[in-house]
């Protein structure tokens, strides 16, 4: 007589035959609750009844939770302090110092013959952005300033003077424009966004706080007018003392002079596009009403 | 009898009523209308479409590189500093080799708050060797025989206080 074993035998029948798990029928595992002890029932009443001597014990009677016995207590001793007051409108912008931005540069692990925005920047894993944490994109900070000697076509979200005066002087062109967190989630894991196939959106525009940042040209804000650029730029060069270097005979004129449409996420893919990753290939709308939608 | 007629003559009338309600153009269910309309609208919306592939360029250089690119040549040190490690490996009894970020493998550590230590990594050859230079190099430095660790088998030496920039340099000057 031979017997087959079959994994998990006698219990899999038994399940098999029980009802369905319900609300009815649900209770907690066996040992898993400890009855109340109830003082004083049957034989054990009399005297105390084990509750105790006199006072607040015995009289179930006990004080409020924090009450330290007429004495001012903790919490109220302590003044409240808004350390995370108005938590949710303080963007935050993880620093990065052009020695590193040189530095990635000569690794190669940034191609300065491109234009530099935030996806070169996540791709050469020179930044972090965390866009749930309010990051609103990086800073560009001075530290480096005298050795950085790149020509670069650089988009950051906010920049120091000094930092500027480092990029133009190397004859380079800076922006510094805004991303909404949507906007900055797709631009900084471009990849990620595309698989699902969902049609690329229009950025937004900065809010009434950081409109007046955008729109000023010393901050060489993506909305400010490009004549007061200019003169801001010549303004600055004479500030810090050195000549902007003449671009237009560059090799690289045409890479230093691109800008991004302020409703455009990326170079070249207009909003309302959809990208095809397995095909490689890009799908276009031509509705007049989905036009005039991604377009405004 | 006369039950029963009455009972089919109802059923006639109801089946009636359902017929009228549906063949009638102004009362015609909202259901029927509708499956007709996305039947056709997938038709319209695919010759509605224009695909591409010209524009594609400008998603391939979005896609993060799936390794660390290899650093482009330069003649001594870069302007950040960073310098390239010699061609020909110097000839001593041990090498190190570049971390994966092509960096000097030196690293300053602190444990508990206080415990202050430099660890150099990815020693091949006599780890003795190198133990006994950086003893020396330390002594003529700080004028202290610092307490040192060797690891054989992961070929590392951990030194105690942070000399991470004085090692790095050393290391450096030796062609490393």
């Amino acid at each position: 007589m031979s017997l087959i074993k079959k994994p998990g035998g006698k219990t899999i029948e038994v399940v098999k035959n029980l009802p369905r798990i319900t609300l009815a029928n649900l209770r907690p595992n066996p040992g898993a609750k400890t009855l109340e002890k109830r003082r004083g029932r049957g034989m054990h009443g009399g005297n105390r009844s084990g509750w105790g001597h006199k006072g607040e014990r015995q009289r179930c009677n006990r004080p409020r939770l924090g009450f330290e016995g007429g004495q001012t207590p903790f919490y109220l001793v302590i003044p409240k302090y808004g350390y995370n007051a108005n938590h949710s409108r303080q963007p935050q912008y993880p620093p990065l110092s052009l020695r590193r931005l040189q530095y990635l540069i000569d690794l190669g692990r940034i191609d300065p013959s491109q234009p530099i925005d935030l996806t070169q920047l996540v791709n050469g894993r020179g930044v972090e952005i965390q866009p749930q944490k309010r990051d609103y994109g990086v800073q560009l900070v001075d530290e480096g300033a005298d050795i950085f000697c790149a020509k670069v076509n650089l988009e950051v979200q906010a920049a120091s003077e000094k930092a500027i005066a480092a990029v133009e002087r190397n004859g380079g062109v800076i922006t510094t424009s805004y991303y909404d967190p949507r906007s900055l989630q797709i631009l900084i894991k471009p990849v990620p966004f595309f698989m699902p196939g969902e049609p690329i959106p229009k950025r937004l525009f900065p809010g009434e706080d950081l409109l007046p940042y955008y729109t000023d040209a010393n901050n060489r804000g993506y909305l400010a007018d490009p004549d007061k650029i200019q003169t801001a730029r010549m303004d600055l060069a004479k500030k810090y003392g050195y000549s902007i270097p003449d671009i237009s005979k560059d090799t690289l004129f045409e890479m230093l002079v691109q800008r991004k449409n302020p409703r455009h996420i990326f170079f070249g893919l207009s909003p309302g596009w959809v990208v095809n990753m397995a095909d490689k290939k890009i799908l276009k709308p031509t509705d007049d009403k989905v036009l005039q939608y991604y377009g405004s | 009898m006369s039950a029963s007629v009455r009972s089919m003559s109802l059923t006639f009338c109801r089946a009636a009523r359902v017929a009228f309600r549906a063949f009638n153009p102004a009362t015609r269910p909202l259901s029927t209308g509708y499956c007709l309309r996305t039947e056709i609208r997938p038709a319209d919306g695919s010759r509605d479409i224009i695909e591409s592939t010209e524009e594609f360029r400008f998603v391939e250089r979005l896609i993060p590189p799936s390794r660390i690119p290899a650093p482009p040549k330069h003649d001594g040190p870069a302007p950040s500093g960073w310098t390239p490690p010699s061609d020909t490996p110097p000839s001593l009894p041990y090498m190190i080799r570049r971390s994966r970020m092509h960096n000097v493998p030196v690293y300053s550590d602190i444990k508990h708050g206080n415990q202050h230590s430099t660890l150099i990594r990815k020693i091949e050859g006599d780890i003795w060797a190198l133990n006994k230079e950086v003893k020396e190099f330390l002594l003529e430095l700080t004028g202290k025989d610092p307490p040192t660790q060797v690891n054989e088998i992961t070929g590392s030496i951990r030194v105690k206080g942070q000399f991470d920039k004085e090692l790095k340099d050393w290391l450096l000057n030796k062609g490393f």
